[in-house]
């Protein structure tokens, strides 16, 4: 598995955590009445703590995730070969998380992925007013779709590097 | 019928007598990553031209010694 699939993986698992969590969360706060359907103010305090929680939990794991990967591959290195320097060690770990068009190439089509799904949910946001629902409902509607692209940004990432890609 | 155009590569006989080269010494010669050279070894990638090229070069051979353009019938 390359290191493009590795981190792909860990934003999806991030994703994945940060969306359960806001689901029993907020679910749990409607649930006992602390929040109204029509409290905007709160609703929005909550997503955006939750975006917040999102971004800086996404950068922390994933240079950590950097510093094992880097790690593994010193060690995987030492016992290949019990000789090599740290120069030839930068020079693997340079090589696995060589970024090229190939990877350009899943990015593009993967995120035309998430944006087609933000936009759908988007679309949705703006029915569930239509159709007389609360204003959180647009809120959670849109900020769970938005979500969801976002994971199947990743999900569609791995897919076709398993699969592999055309240029067409 | 329908008829299929498919990029075939002739990357692994050409790292075979490049002295058994491997997919991580032909990436790096051609600044690509060794999951894109498996990639392109496998069909499952069609490269760029410019990469193409520059994989040609890394073997001193021309483009169309390592790739070609086939049909397939399906």
């Amino acid at each position: 598995m390359s290191y493009q699939e590795k981190r792909t993986i860990v934003s999806i698992i991030i994703g994945v955590l940060i969306l359960a969590a806001y689901c029993i969360y907020s679910y749990g706060k409607y649930q006992s009445g602390d929040i109204a359907p029509d409290d905007m103010k709160t609703w929005s305090g909550i997503i955006l703590v939750f975006i917040a929680i999102g971004v800086i939990s996404g950068i922390v794991i994933q240079i950590i995730f950097h510093i094992l990967l880097s790690i593994g591959i010193a060690i995987q290195e030492k016992v290949k070969n019990d000789r090599c320097d740290d120069k030839e060690i930068a020079k693997t770990i340079d090589a696995e998380m060589v970024t090229d068009e190939m990877d350009k190439l899943i990015e593009l089509k993967s995120m035309r992925v998430g944006f087609i799904t933000a936009g759908i949910g988007f679309v949705s946001a703006l029915l569930t007013q239509i159709l007389n629902y609360s204003p959180a409902v647009m809120l959670n509607v849109m900020f769970i779709t938005f979500s969801a692209g976002s994971l199947l940004h990743g999900l569609t990432q791995i897919y076709f590097y398993k699969r592999g890609i055309t240029n067409g | 019928m329908a008829k299929k155009f498919q990029i075939t590569n002739n990357i692994r006989k050409f790292r075979f007598f490049a002295n058994e080269m491997t997919q991580q010494q032909l990436a790096e010669k051609v600044g690509a990553s060794r999951q894109t050279i498996v990639a392109i070894e496998a069909g499952k990638y069609s490269p760029s031209l410019e990469l193409a090229f520059r994989i040609a070069h890394a073997f001193g051979a021309k483009i169309e010694e390592v790739f070609s353009y086939e049909e397939k019938e399906y």
